[in-house]
This record gives structure tokens, sequence and C-alpha cells, in this order.
């Protein structure tokens, strides 16, 4: 087998096979792992623009992905801390939403 | 390197750099493993070291528990039909899964002695794994572990103070220590 270049369908397979590993997986292990892989989703969900033609890369989603990235772990330890990132993380989508849809208007 | 040393510096890492790991120190990790005690001494192990790259990219993509990109995996399965066989319902449904797990922790502490950071796996897809490794019916994939040098140095968890989870004699008798915590 050859290591080839992603294309933008190669990503989306990954996101994809991802999304189907994880949702059985979602099964069996802890709760918490639920949110965890939804929030590694979200990470590399971000990534596709690097991928696919016609996406731009989008500074909010890559600002975001940097705090996933860095605080995901949170639920091997810190549960309170975890549960308190993804509500930061919530928060600046809502500001952003309002900054997309409402203020441009 | 102190056993102890290696007990508590261990960490399970998640970021590793390109390096390739030497056969030789992956030798002594499966010898070190299957040294490690087994109920009965079934010894139900099996090994998959697993170097090819294109392989372990296959494998990190139906393994969701597989953070970071680590050079090398080795799966730890156990022969569940072997362990039936000599020790029976108990053995196939609960020695196994422990037996592996000894092996394991005798897996990591050589590991980090050897200078490499490891991190065990079991959120992976086993129907996948079985598919891609070509693993027959009766051999049960158990634990995954990432293996390659360490990029990052993880702070060590908070640990349950000793004398909260340790009785003396009978349960929930005070325990007293005097080990700082």
């Amino acid at each position: 087998m050859a290591v080839k270049k992603l294309t933008g369908n190669d990503y989306l397979f990954e996101i994809a096979v991802f999304l189907a590993t994880s949702a059985r997986g979602c099964i069996d292990e802890p709760p918490l792992y639920g949110p965890f892989r939804l929030l590694d989703a979200l990470s590399k969900l971000t990534d596709l623009p690097e991928y696919a033609i016609g996406l731009n890369p989008d500074p909010f989603l890559k600002e975001i992905k940097a705090i996933v990235d860095e605080k995901k772990f949170l639920v091997m330890y810190d549960v309170d801390g975890f549960q308190r990132a993804i509500d930061e993380i919530v928060e600046k989508f809502a500001k952003e939403l309002k900054k997309r849809y409402l203020e441009t208007k | 390197m102190d056993v102890f040393e290696a007990v508590k510096g261990r960490r399970s890492i998640r970021r590793y750099k390109t390096d390739a790991v030497p056969k030789e120190l992956v030798e002594k990790m499966l010898d070190a493993a299957h040294w490690a005690p087994s109920g009965g001494n079934i010894q139900p192990w099996k090994f998959i070291v697993i170097s090819d790259r294109d392989l372990l990219e296959l494998v990190r993509k139906v393994s969701p528990g597989y953070l970071g990109e680590a050079p090398l995996a080795i799966l730890v399965c156990s022969d569940r039909e072997k362990e039936y066989r000599i020790g029976g319902a108990l053995g196939r449904d609960y020695l196994s899964i422990a037996d592996c797990a000894m092996a394991v922790e005798n897996m990591l502490l050589v590991a980090y002695a050897l200078g490499l950071g490891t991190c065990v796996v079991k959120s992976f897809s086993r129907i996948a794994i079985k598919e891609m490794l070509e693993i027959p019916d009766d051999i049960e994939p158990e634990l995954l572990v990432i293996v390659g040098y360490p990029a990052q140095t993880p702070k060590p968890p908070a640990r349950t103070p000793l004398r909260k989870i340790t009785s003396f004699n009978k349960y929930d008798q005070e325990f007293l220590t005097s080990l700082e915590e």
C-alpha cells in the first residue's frame, strides 16, 4: 500500500469511519466518552477545508479546534473541568452565531 | 531503573515523535509481557506488532481511542479457546482479560524504563481490527498498546489517597499510612 495525499472525499470517508466506530464504541464505553468523541469529531471536521475544494479555512473554527484539542483530555482526570470547557466552547459558538447571523443583518 | 520509579513515572502518552522504535526495544517489551503471571499459567496472550505505516494508519482510523500518531502499536490478544479448554468459563470470561492486562502492565513499565512512551487503548472496533489484521475467530483483541518516543511530558493525574481506598483487616477499618499524599 502506498501513502497517498488525502482528497476531500478521502478525508470525509475517514471522518465517517471515525463516527461509525465511535458509535459502536459508545454503546459499551464510559458515558463521558460520547461527548469526548463528539469533540474529537468537531476537531477533525474543522480540518476539512484543508482537503476539500471549495471550502475556506474558518479562523473561528480553527480557534475552537485549538481549544478542543487542548481541553478534551480533561475527560480523563477532571470531569468538572471537561464540562466547563464544553460550556465555554458552546458559549463561544453562541456569540459567533449572533455575530454571523444577527449583527450582519 | 528502579521499579517504583517506573511505576510512578509512567504516563499515558498521546503525542509522539516520528522516530522509529528499534526492534530490540520492542523485543524487550514483549519479553517482559510474556513473563507476566497468568491464571493457571495458561499464558493466553498473542501479540501482533504493527509497524507497517499504512496498516497502522488503517488501525488508527478504526480506533477512536488511538490519539496521536505513534510509529508502532502492539495488539494484545487472548486465545479464548485455549483459556476455555484449560481454565473453563472463568478462564475464558475473566482470566483472559486479567492476564492480558498484567502482560500489558509489564510492557508499559519496561517501555518507560527504555525511554519509550505508551498509551493503552481499548476504544477500537474489534470487528474492523479483526478484519484488518486477519485475526481468526477464536482470538480476541483485548488491548492496543501505542508505542513511540514521547513528545510530551504529561503531569501526573491526581490519585485517590491510599487511606481512602485501603482497609485494615476488615472492610472500612481505617488503614493508617505514613506515606505523604
